[in-house]
């Protein structure tokens, strides 16, 4: 094969996602955007306003603090998720039984659906038959008792260990198939060199899988960002807007207030700051090698 | 051998998926085929466990049974996916040939949207059921002399349901005044029993079961519908900011449980069917449900009344927020033998027929027709006996703007929670006037 048919070969092989991804993904962002110039309630004539939308959005209060918020999960994700799924997979690489298990049952909230991990977690907070509450009685600790999810002060921080519970065993698994990728040579020439516990994990270990926590890095971000669902069954962005985050802000917008040029503006403003944001941590990883 | 059965099971889940995504497209083929067959779709909540529901799904089984030749194609949903299932749909216009609508604001735009046909000659073929409806019961439906359908049930959407073992006990004498309810409310906080159960992570609850009536009660309906038009009146007005400021007594007094922000209308409900909750605000609607769901005991001490008056305020005293129940809207586009059988079907479900089903599911109706005692839960029949000397004055968001509505359903999270009355009231008024102008 020359390199003309081999180009053409993979021209005609991406062919088929690359229609189905402009398709489903790009013309929608457009149209969005396109949206986003009226204003349109969802029945009969929508209304062209310019930019009008965007000098809104650009004074409501609510959308920055859905911005905040969305900071709130990505520090959560980045801080939280991937360095105990890290430590997790260290602790958990090799297989005996009880490894075996432990593994199984921190990997089990991934199955799960949102829709019952959301539910799982209310009854956990519930204000009048939730365990935490009862556990704190419990431990005579009933001071630290708390109104968690509907108290507008923590309840967004009351949705970070459920949003921690439940991806950090797809991390577990990346990081333990990376571990056990490092090759067995290496463990022996350090075995030899003398190398052990924290020097080995730092000299060894770590620069081993560094990409590999590129990369869940990444994921981490990207998913926190458009998380929408596990919010949205907890406590549908409020009480009073305080754990709506961009996603839920955009779709209260389109879906019950029946602003849909509002709604398109956030979800383009979203476009762009993810964009922004992916587009700045390509740089970041760029730069270090 | 042990991959041979790996290649194997995979296989058969491959099947077993492309099966399942298979089925689907085979029978929306099949249904289109013979042309003499007529299909129908309709939409409607009737989802639950509650006795009208359960009524309403029988009428739909009848008919399907009686018209072998029509085919209903019916999707129930919960009544918040239903609103914004039918808002998509009507945005891509792709409604569903009929399909339950609510008075008002929506039916309005709706109409607006050119989505609706009126049923005016349909009404007048049918005389003796259109003049036997109670009212008023069509003038939510109607505009522009096109009436667009007819209200299959009434909504009182602001009742005091409460517990008399509870209130016996603890001495309390049943609230008729402002004051005497947060006397209630501090006595039965002393007793550690729950004063109101209130579930109001959908948002809609605290607006449209309680602020709707205190509301009026302070400004007088006249006043609202002004604000309502933005003439003549507005959300910064110092009445409403005074009713709200009332209202806000309410939550500062504890007069509901902890977190009443993070449970749904049904936990609210739970709370007083298990007895932990004295009072639970709630519509007439809630009449079906409770007599499907609450214990004999607790059924037979509830009783209804209508929420205390306020002194000093502008609205009539014996009334509650409400409105004619929801309808069937009828799709502009059905034409011949398709739009004779969606009216048959009309018909059977809001027709005498269907309002007696309706009624006798415990479901106050908006057309003539007497109770039989003999056969109604004694709930039911002590709410009939209260709506026939309580007026009914319109719920807040069956009048506002969608936008409106969500900003005072919010604001109202946050007035309980201690928010400032007017900066809520200022983005109401906001609200309002960006969709009213």
């Amino acid at each position: 094969m020359n390199s003309a048919t081999v180009k053409r070969f993979i021209a005609v092989a991406l062919a088929p996602s690359l229609i189905l991804y402009s398709l489903f993904v790009f013309v929608p962002v457009i149209w969005s955007a396109y949206y986003s110039l009226f204003n349109w309630s969802g029945i009969g004539q929508a209304a062209f306003i310019g930019l009008q939308n965007y000098k809104e959005l650009l004074s409501d209060s609510i959308f920055w603090h859905s911005l905040g918020n969305n900071v709130i999960f990505v520090l959560a994700s980045v801080l939280g998720q991937v360095p105990l799924a890290l430590l997790l997979a260290i602790i958990l690489y090799k297989s005996n039984a009880l490894q075996r298990f432990l593994r199984a049952a921190v990997f089990m909230p991934m199955v799960l659906s949102t829709v019952v991990i959301g539910l799982i977690w209310n009854y956990v907070y519930h204000p009048q038959i939730g365990i935490l509450n009862f556990l704190l009685d419990a431990l005579n600790l009933s001071a630290l008792k708390m109104e968690w999810l509907s108290d507008p002060d923590i309840a967004i921080f009351s949705l970070i260990p459920p949003l921690i519970w439940s991806f950090v065993g797809l991390y577990l698994i990346i990081f333990i198939s990376a571990l056990q990728n490092i090759p067995g040579e290496l463990d022996d020439a350090a075995k030899i060199d003398g190398a052990k516990g924290f020097t080995k994990l730092f000299k060894i270990t770590l620069p081993m899988i560094w990409g590999t926590i590129q990369v869940a890095l990444i994921l981490c971000i990207a998913g926190s960002l458009k998380s929408f669902d596990l919010v949205y069954i907890m406590t549908r962005g409020g009480p009073a807007h305080a754990t709506e985050l961009l996603a839920t802000y955009m779709y209260n917008a389109t879906f019950s207030t029946f602003r849909y040029g509002y709604g398109s503006t956030i979800s383009t403003a979203i476009v762009i700051i993810s964009l922004l944001l992916i587009g700045t941590s390509q740089w970041l990883t760029s730069r270090r090698k | 051998m042990f991959k041979a059965a790996k290649l194997g099971l995979v296989g058969i889940l491959i099947v077993v998926l492309l099966a399942a995504c298979g089925s689907n497209s085979s029978s929306d083929g099949s249904t289109n085929k013979s042309t003499e067959k007529i299909t129908l779709t309709i939409w409607n909540n009737w989802s639950g466990q509650d006795a009208k529901a359960v009524a309403m799904r029988k009428i739909l089984e009848d008919f399907q049974s009686e018209n072998p030749n029509i085919t209903l194609e019916i999707e129930a949903l919960a009544t918040d996916g239903l609103k914004t299932r039918l808002r998509t749909a009507a945005a891509a216009d792709e409604m569903p040939d009929l399909f339950v609508m609510w008075p008002g604001a929506m039916t309005k735009e709706f109409v607006q949207g050119d989505l609706l046909q009126p049923i005016n000659e349909f009404l007048d073929q049918n005389a003796e059921w259109k003049n036997n409806f109670i009212e008023n019961a069509l003038v939510d439906f109607t505009v522009e002399d096109n009436i667009y359908s007819v209200p299959m049930n009434l909504a009182p959407s602001s009742l005091l349901y409460y517990n008399e073992d509870l209130f016996k006990q603890y001495n309390v004498k049943v609230p008729t005044t402002w004051d005497e309810l947060l006397q209630a409310v501090d006595t039965f906080n002393a007793n550690n029993i729950i004063p109101i159960a209130l579930g109001n992570k959908a948002n809609w609850v605290a607006q449209s079961t309680t602020f709707s009536t205190i509301g009026d009660r302070v400004t007088g309906t006249e006043w609202f519908l002004k604000a309502v038009d933005q003439s003549g009146a507005s959300f910064t007005d110092p009445e409403f900011i005074e009713a709200l400021k009332l209202y806000q007594e309410l939550g500062e007094a504890k007069a509901y449980q902890e977190g009443f922000n993070s449970i749904d209308e049904n936990q609210m409900l739970q709370l007083y069917t298990q007895g932990k909750a004295a009072m639970v605000i709630n519509g007439g609607w809630a009449v079906a449900g409770l007599v499907n769901t609450a214990s004999e005991e607790i059924l037979n001490a509830t009783n209804i009344t209508i929420l205390p008056t306020v002194d000093g305020g502008k609205g009539a005293a014996k009334t509650t927020a409400g409105v004619v129940g929801t309808g069937l809207g009828v799709n502009k586009k059905l034409s011949g033998a398709k739009k004779d059988a969606a009216m048959k079907l009309f018909y059977a479900l809001a027709g005498p027929d269907g309002q007696k089903a309706t009624l006798e599911s415990s479901t106050l109706i908006s057309y003539n027709l007497e109770l039989d005692p003999s056969k109604a839960n004694p709930l039911f029949i002590k709410l009939t006996e209260l709506m026939k000397e309580t007026k009914i004055v319109p719920v807040y968001d069956s009048k506002l703007s969608s936008a409106a509505v969500e900003a005072i359903n919010n604001g109202l999270q946050e007035l309980l929670l201690g928010g400032d009355p007017e900066d809520i009231a200022k983005r109401i008024q906001a609200a309002q006037a960006g969709a009213v102008n």
